[in-house]
Parts: structure tokens; C-alpha cells; sequence
């Protein structure tokens, strides 16, 4: 599969720090997620992808063309919404989104047109009249997302792009971005610190730290528990449960809001693919499905009704915090 | 969901071309510039001397026909007297002279009441040269300079105080960099578009309306020989114009790109504007105080001495008003040399603070 985008060795420096050190990086169509604490160089990394900065070093292909040189190319393909707020006083929504389709290259009346069945697609109502700096946070998140996806770019750069906004509209946006992706094929990278977010969409995640790319694998991957192990969340008391599941060697840890994390040592085997069903797990004898089978005997023995049952992810922000933190101790 | 909801649809229609990008900044900021209450009263009150330049042409047209006579202001009826009586006489020797007679007394009408206006000496010259093709010229060049330098000149400080601070500082302050710059547009498409915002409501209180009294003037003459004695009018106009609109707009711009705060912006505006022609009006007032000029002697004259006109550089409006004069044909370039070569540092100096200015939040 030709990779989106291709960075070979690119250092970046500003007066006396180095923002990119030797950043080697292939990224597939797909989401990804782009982590990192402030400071690892995410910004700098999306700027350099669009050509507003030059490179001290390196070379690159974002979309095939070059980096930098091919920035007009680039920026033509990509939709680009900014972590800030950025908006010009006195527009409406409406006409925010029309100039951006404009500086994109939509001849003007389509570009209205455009800008309206975009913000349609993003939800915003007669609001999208009002001007831009009466909006709201959350509204002002629908805009920037509607001006990065009016001209129908191949590829989206997201940043931050679910801060702000109340559950249920970042329920929503995630929602649209998969829908991007599955239905029109456009790949996205979202730089967040929303770990639950990337956990949500993403293919695979990049984390960056101190300017260097520190891992870069499919999320499915990262996800995979070292054992089958399952998460479980009880109607009643656990007591009980908890003593038959010692009865039939697996062991438990209690998680946040009464769920409990059983994992079967006697299991020990490759759980390579974490987020396939449980039901097809059962059926088909793997490792999980054992455990499962075993899970659901034990609350049949102890009498409890099992609420919900799922087979238990590897957490984003333990893998994040110790590539964090291993960053750290290698470089001092 | 909205019913309107089509949902994410590709689009894949032909784009415009790279180079209409900055038409399109140019037309948004026009947009938003002309919502402001104070804009339209400027560009208003800008329309409003072309009446009083009408009527000059007008007036100055008639009077070279002998359909309407011109006094010197003070003493009217002794002046008539005499000039009906000369032209009676002339009437009598040969009727040939009386458009050459007609033009005299235009000139001397000019000398006695426009006596403080620069070039007026030279106007009243070709008027009493004898040759009516090259008067008309001269006195049409002199009215739009003299519209362009005095109600247009001062106007415009106003219109571009009042739409150019807020073109860059907006932007740095709402992050709108980042808007324009992830599109397929440049630096120099972010400033073109820029520069015409300002540059185009400059363009409708000076270049429209001295156009505008041009075609008056045409209109209103007797014959199409008009035309042919005044094709260069509006040449210069245009180039006239350039010399206005470059380095005001380019230095007001300059100045917005140098801060978030508007405020800031256009108290740089007014601040080079008028410390710079306060200084040299100082200088002015000084000379004509140690030379002992009088109240009634006029300022003109104070400003032609050697050791004024030096220090005319430091006046941006003097320097444009000099640079004007020498595009109109009042001046040899020998004389504006100082002048243009600051306005030409003024504007090249602004365009490459501006040039780097704008990129710098990016580079953050």
C-alpha cells in the first residue's frame, strides 16, 4: 500500500532546540493517531507536512509530491484544521466556510453551495448566519471542521479537533471522521491528547516525544493483551464470583466503576487478533474463548448476572506514559 | 438530522486558477471593510470636492470661451470694466485674439485668487503662452493635482487609518494565518490581497472621481479637439495615483503586521503621517519666522527656500504631493528625485518588514 506520508531523517531547528530529530516515518491511509506531551514536536510535524516551515534536514512525500517544495500541491490535498481558534471577525459561519472553500479554489457561488451541505453534514443550523466570534467554543470546533473538509480534500489534519466540545458533539464529530474515512475514503491523522478518541478510531498511533518518534504501530496491535484476559461487569454483589473464578485458576483485578479484569494464566497464548468478537471467540476454541467459556461457568456457579462482557484492551494511556517515560530515561 | 443533510459528498469540479486566490482576499476584506459605518462616511465625504472641483472645471472652461467672466476677487467691478472694455477693443482689431484675451484674463484671475496654491505661476504661463491646446492641458493637470494633493491627500490619511490598521493585526490575533496559509496560497497572494483592499478604496475617492472630472471636463467642451489636447490626462492620473497608493498603503500595512493590537497599528499610521509633516511644518514656520516673512506673504514662498524644500523629505505627504507634481508635469524629476527615492524606500522598506512579518507566527 502506498504510504500517505514518507519522512526520511528530517530534523527541524529553531535558533537553539530541535524540534524534529530524525524523524523516520511512514504513514498508511487510515487514521492515525499522533500523540505526544506539549513539546514533542506534533505541531511543528504538521506544519512541516503542509510546508509552513522549511526543513534543516531530511526529505519527504506527503500525497507523492515533495515536501516544501511541493507545498501549493500538498495544501491542495489536504484538509487542515487548526488546534486554535482561527476565524476572521465580522464573518458569518457560513461565509468562513465559503473563504476557506475559496482559497481552496471553488469558484465562488459553488463554494457556497458547498459550504452549506458541509455544514448540514456537520450539524450546525441557522447559527452557521451569526458572526463567527458570537460562537461558542463547540460551534466554533463544527466550522473548523467544516472549513477543512469543503473542498473534498484526499487527506485530514486534525488537531485537537475533539477539544471543547461536550460528549455527545464529540460523540458525533468522531463519528463523521469514520464516516470520512469509511465512506469517502479519506485517510486522517489526529494529533490529541484525547486518548480515549484515538482508542475510538484510530488504525494505528504514532507518539512522538522530544522529536523523535518513539512508536508507531497498528492500534489493534498496541491493544493485544500479553493473555487473554476480559473485562466483566457484575449486576450483583461479587463475593461469590470472585471465589469461583479462584476456583478455576484465573485471577482478577477490580477496575473503576465495579468492572473487573479477569485474565486466565493457564491461557497463555497469542491473542493476536483482541477485538474479534466473543461469541465467535467461544465458538471457535481460541484462547479468549476458552476464558469466556470459563467467565461464564463461573457466574453461573456463583449465581451473578454478567452485565456486559468484553474482551479487555491493552490501556492507551499505559502504553503512552511508558513510551513517555522511556523517552525520557534514554535521552537522559 | 437536519432534512437539508446530504450528507459528505465529493466534489470534483475544475478549480480557479492560483492567481485568483488573492482576488478573492481582496474581495472578502472589501466586504467586510465597507461594513463599517466610518468607511462610508469617508469615502462620502471624499466624493464630496469633486462638486467644488466641477465646478472649477467648469467655471475655468467657460471662462477660456469668454462665456463667463472671472474677477480677481477684490475688485470686481473695476476689473470687469476693464476687461469688457478690452475685449470690445480686441473685437474691433482682430476677433482672432479674443480666446488668447479670454485665457489672460484666466490667468490673472488664477494669479490673484489660487496665489498660494503651488504651480499656479506656471499654470497662468501657459495660459498667457498663446497656445490654447497646451493651456487647457496645463490647467486640467493643475486642478487634479491640486484635488488629488489637497482634499484627496488629506482624506485618504483617514480612509487608510480607518480600513488598513485592522487588515493584519485581525488576523494574528484570531490565528487567521492558519486559515489562509494551510490553503494552496503564498505569502505573496496573502499580501496582494492584502494591499488591494485599501489600495481599492483609495483607488474610489482619487482615481474614480479625478476620472470622473476628467470625463466632466470632456463632456462639457465645445469641441472633440478637447480630446486630443488632453489624451495624457488620464495617464497621469493613473500613475499619480500609483505614487499615492504604494507607499501609503505598503507603510499602513507594515504597521498592522507589526502588532495584534489595531490601536497600535493606527496610531503608527498617524503618527509617521503626521510627526513626519509636523516636523517639517516646523521647520517651515521656523524659516519663515527668521526671515522675517509676513502673515501676508505666502506660505509657498516660504516653502520653495533651499533650506525648507531639504527637509521636505521628512513629509510623506509633501513627498507624495512633489512626486504627484513632477507626474503632472509641474516638476522636472531632477527636483522630486529626494522625494520619490524616499517613497520608494518607504515602500520597498514596508514590503519586506511586512513580507517577513507575516510569516512569523508560523514559524512558531
Amino acid at each position: 500500500m502506498q504510504p500517505l506520508i514518507s519522512l526520511k531523517n528530517i530534523v527541524k531547528n529553531y535558533k537553539h532546540h530541535r524540534a524534529l530529530d530524525g524523524i523516520d516515518l511512514e504513514i498508511k491511509p487510515g487514521i492515525t493517531g499522533l500523540l505526544g506531551p506539549n513539546g514533542a514536536g506534533k505541531s511543528t510535524l504538521i506544519k512541516m507536512i503542509l510546508g509552513l516551515v522549511r526543513l534543516t534536514s531530511g526529505s519527504g512525500t506527503v500525497l507523492g509530491h515533495r515536501l516544501y517544495k511541493d507545498a501549493r500541491k500538498i495544501r491542495n490535498d489536504i484538509g487542515y484544521m487548526p488546534e486554535d481558534d482561527c476565524y476572521i471577525p465580522g464573518m458569518s459561519g457560513v461565509e468562513v466556510v465559503q473563504f476557506a472553500a475559496c482559497l481552496s479554489g471553488l469558484p465562488q457561488v459553488e463554494a457556497m453551495r458547498r459550504s452549506h451541505e458541509i455544514l448540514d453534514f456537520c450539524d450546525m443550523k441557522q447559527e452557521r448566519y451569526r458572526a463567527i466570534e458570537t460562537f461558542s467554543t463547540g460551534m466554533r470546533q463544527k466550522v473548523k471542521f467544516a472549513a477543512a473538509i469543503v473542498h473534498d480534500p484526499k487527506f485530514l489534519i486534525l488537531d485537537e479537533p475533539t477539544s471543547g466540545l461536550d460528549p455527545e458533539e464529540r460523540e458525533s464529530l468522531l463519528k463523521r471522521i469514520e464516516l470520512l474515512y469509511r465512506d469517502s475514503n479519506k485517510s486522517v491523522l489526529i494529533s490529541t491528547h484525547i486518548l480515549p478518541d484515538v482508542q475510538a478510531i484510530c488504525d494505528s498511533v504514532v507518539i512522538l516525544s522530544q522529536g523523535k518518534v518513539r512508536l508507531h504501530r497498528p492500534l489493534s496491535e498496541l491493544n493485544a493483551t500479553s493473555e487473554p484476559t476480559i473485562e466483566v461487569l457484575l449486576r450483583e454483589d461479587t463475593d461469590a464470583f470472585i471465589k469461583q473464578l479462584a476456583a478455576n485458576g484465573l485471577s482478577h483485578q477490580l477496575g473503576a466503576s465495579g468492572r473487573m479484569t479477569i485474565s486466565g494464566s493457564a491461557h497463555k497464548q497469542d491473542a493476536t487478533d483482541a477485538d474479534s468478537d466473543t461469541s465467535a471467540d467461544a465458538d471457535t476454541g481460541s484462547p479468549v474463548g476458552s476464558l469466556t467459556d470459563l467467565v461464564w461457568r463461573s457466574a453461573l456457579d456463583a449465581g451473578v448476572t454478567v452485565e456486559s462482557l468484553r474482551p479487555a484492551k491493552n490501556s492507551l494511556e499505559a502504553i503512552f506514559m511508558d513510551t513517555v517515560q522511556e523517552a525520557a530515561r534514554a535521552d537522559s | 438530522m437536519p432534512i437539508h443533510n446530504l450528507g459528505y459528498r465529493p466534489w470534483k469540479e475544475k478549480l480557479t486558477r492560483p492567481s485568483a486566490r488573492w482576488r478573492y482576499i481582496s474581495a472578502s476584506g472589501i466586504r467586510l471593510a465597507q461594513k463599517s459605518p466610518w468607511v462610508k462616511r469617508v469615502v462620502f465625504a471624499a466624493w464630496l470636492p469633486v462638486l467644488y472641483w466641477g465646478m472649477g472645471f467648469f467655471i475655468i472652461g467657460q471662462a477660456m470661451e469668454g462665456k463667463v467672466k472671472l474677477s480677481d476677487g477684490r475688485n470686481r467691478a473695476p476689473v470687469n470694466v476693464v476687461v469688457d472694455e478690452f475685449q470690445k477693443q480686441l473685437q474691433k482689431a482682430n476677433p482672432s485674439f479674443i480666446p488668447a484675451a479670454n485665457r489672460r484674463v484666466v490667468a490673472m484671475a488664477l494669479r490673484k485668487q489660487f496665489r498660494k496654491i503651488p504651480k499656479v505661476e506656471q499654470v497662468a504661463a501657459a495660459l498667457e503662452s498663446g497656445d490654447a491646446m497646451v493651456a487647457r492641458n496645463r490647467v486640467w493637470c493643475w486642478l487634479l493635482m491640486t484635488f488629488l494633493r489637497y482634499p484627496q491627500g488629506i482624506l485618504i490619511l483617514f480612509l487608510i487609518g480607518t480600513i488598513a490598521p485592522a487588515l493584519i493585526t485581525r488576523d494574528i490575533r484570531s490565528k487567521a494565518f492558519l486559515l489562509y496559509f494551510s490553503r494552496p496560497i503564498g505569502k505573496l497572494d496573502y499580501l496582494l490581497g492584502k494591499f488591494f483592499i485599501p489600495a481599492t478604496f483609495i483607488m474610489l475617492v482619487t482615481t474614480l472621481p479625478a476620472m470622473a472630472l476628467y470625463l466632466f471636463g470632456i463632456l462639457m467642451s465645445p469641441d472633440l479637439s478637447v480630446f486630443w489636447s488632453t489624451w495624457d490626462v488620464p495617464l497621469r492620473i493613473l500613475v499619480g495615483s500609483v505614487f499615492l497608493i504604494l507607499p501609503t498603503v505598503s507603510l499602513a500595512l507594515m504597521f498592522s503586521s507589526l502588532t495584534q493590537e489595531t490601536r497600535f497599528a493606527s496610531f503608527g499610521w498617524f503618527a509617521f503621517f503626521t510627526l513626519g509633516h509636523g516636523a517639517w511644518m516646523a521647520i517651515a514656520f521656523s524659516t519663515a519666522m527668521r526671515k522675517g516673512y509676513s502673515h501676508s506673504q505666502d506660505l509657498a514662498s516660504v516653502m520653495e527656500e533651499p533650506e525648507v524644500k531639504r527637509w521636505g523629505i521628512l513629509s510623506l505627504y509633501n513627498n507624495i504631493g512633489d512626486v504627484q507634481s513632477w507626474v503632472f508635469g509641474f516638476s522636472s524629476w531632477q527636483e522630486v528625485l529626494p522625494g520619490m527615492m524616499v517613497l520608494l524606500a518607504i515602500t520597498i522598506g514596508s514590503l519586506l518588514v511586512m513580507y517577513r512579518q507575516i510569516s512569523s507566527p508560523l514559524r512558531v
